[in-house]
């Protein structure tokens, strides 16, 4: 480590406010799961063909970095691939791997994920809320248009598919609420909202968004990566055909 | 008025609604003459006019135009993909579309037609299929029947039995729906379906018809009086 920089410490998941608190005052911190510009795909021969597009993600950027050191959230917030890729990245990489358990319960709330802003800039708010936390004055939707139900996608294009104020619910608004491992939260669908559940191409979470998609009379997809044309068509019909207008 | 067109993988069908005619063209050579739509549906048809309306939603409207039960179950065989739709009382209940598992299945088939100088219309459909799970995969399945002795004809009929199968099982298994897409022109793909199946082909303008509905919503209110 050179002396001219910030220490620099990636992060994977949502670990723990005690271990992310004191980190944002000392280091510059990184979400591992979110696209860095400049990052190359390298992790294709280090990962089976069957990791969902979030894992490879969080690998590229581990890779790519110069990271000082990783925490990685392995809990029952996350998957058993994460807990297989922290062994992964402790045994490729000379910097340490912390491993954390975000068993929290106590809410932050979810004013973002209620809020009346467009669906994407909803996420992206959640996201760097985790790098900086900011106390934003936000109107509520009283009357979300529709909902979208899961995990942060890789193709942020999938957010442009929907009606500003369209309320997130799932694995986001566990994140939202720094409560990843909440199943309650996690599985909180309001009654009578057009709802997709979206999760990664190969997540375990696909057993879940297909069941809750069939119990609510919603839409399930899975995107591996980029937002393909069938895809996007799904969404479009189950949005048309509910009478929901972006 | 206008001119809708459904810009498909191949082959693009057109519709003038002032004069009513209907046409179809080659896509490439649509393409190469710089053809647009006022509604444009279909494969990279998303820059082609002003309106653009999505394959599944198309086809859902299309059906809703052409079908009079309340509920039904329509398939679209295309080139490159299968999709369906599941209406009931004008909601949609079901769907999907598959541009992997289905890819270039219909294509394919053409093309081997072609090849083959097959007349579809005689050949008996064949009781047994080729695993197809896509084209190119199913095309070399059906080389190697040839290679071991079974003759072309009776390959080719394999290969429009698991391509009809795969769609068959892709929307559910149903006793009856309707067909839409050029594969409803090709009479052995239509008998290729298991016995007792009602298989109902609408023809190759259902998405077009879809875009009616488009063009009838956006039509001043008085216009739509008349």
């Amino acid at each position: 480590m050179t002396e001219s920089r910030r220490r620099r410490v990636g992060f994977a998941g949502c670990p723990p406010e005690r271990v992310l608190e004191p980190l944002r005052k000392t280091a510059e911190l990184i979400d591992l799961d979110n696209v860095v510009e400049g990052v190359e795909e390298r992790s294709e021969s280090l990962l089976p063909r069957t990791t969902c597009r979030i894992i490879r993600r969080i690998l590229d950027n581990a890779l790519a970095l110069d990271l000082d050191e990783i925490v990685i959230d392995d809990g029952y917030g996350k998957c058993d691939a994460a807990r297989g890729l922290a062994d992964l990245l402790a045994d490729s990489l000379e910097i340490p791997v912390i491993r954390t358990q975000n068993e929290n319960r106590e809410p932050s709330g979810t004013p973002i994920s209620d809020s009346t802003l467009p669906l994407a800039r909803k996420v992206e708010m959640i996201l760097d809320e985790l790098v900086r936390p900011q106390k934003a004055e936000l109107a509520p939707q009283p009357n979300p248009p529709a909902a979208l139900w899961g995990v942060p996608a890789a193709d942020f294009t999938l957010y442009e598919l929907f009606p500003d104020g369209t309320q997130v619910l799932g694995w986001t608004r566990c994140l939202e609420n720094r409560t990843p491992a909440d199943w309650e939260v996690e599985t909180y669908v309001p009654a009578g909202i057009p709802t997709v559940f979206f999760a990664q191409t190969f997540c375990a979470k696909n057993i879940l968004a297909q069941h809750l998609a069939q119990r609510h009379k919603g839409l399930h997809v899975d995107v591996d990566g980029v937002l393909s044309q069938p895809v996007r068509a799904k969404i479009e019909a189950f949005l048309h055909f509910k009478g929901v207008r972006g | 008025m206008a001119l809708l067109g459904d810009f498909g993988t191949t082959w693009t069908k057109l519709l003038d609604t002032k004069t009513g005619r209907r046409w179809i063209v080659p896509t490439r050579e649509a393409r190469a003459e710089g053809q647009r739509a006022d509604v444009a549906t279909g494969h990279n048809a998303r820059h082609l006019g002003p309106r653009y309306v999505n394959e599944l939603i198309a086809l859902a409207q299309g059906g809703q135009r052409m079908i009079e039960e309340p509920e039904f179950l329509l398939l679209d065989v295309g080139s490159r993909d299968v999709k369906y739709v599941h209406m009931r009382d004008g909601e949609l209940v079901g769907m999907d579309w598959t541009a992997t598992c289905g890819a270039l299945t219909g294509f394919t088939l053409e093309l081997l037609g072609r090849y083959y100088e097959i007349d579809y219309s005689s050949v008996e459909p064949s009781s047994r299929s080729v695993p197809v799970t896509c084209g190119i995969l199913g095309m070399e399945q059906l080389f190697e029947l040839v290679s071991q002795g079974v003759s072309e004809v009776e390959a080719v009929a394999r290969f429009a039995r698991g391509i009809a199968m795969n769609a068959f099982r892709f929307i559910g298994e149903p006793r009856q729906f309707y067909l839409s897409g050029g594969m409803c022109d090709n009479r052995l793909f239509l008998r290729s379906f298991p016995d007792g199946v009602g298989v109902r082909p609408l023809g190759r303008f259902v998405l077009v018809e879809g875009l009616m509905m488009e063009l009838e919503a956006s039509a001043p209110a008085e216009e739509r009086a008349r």
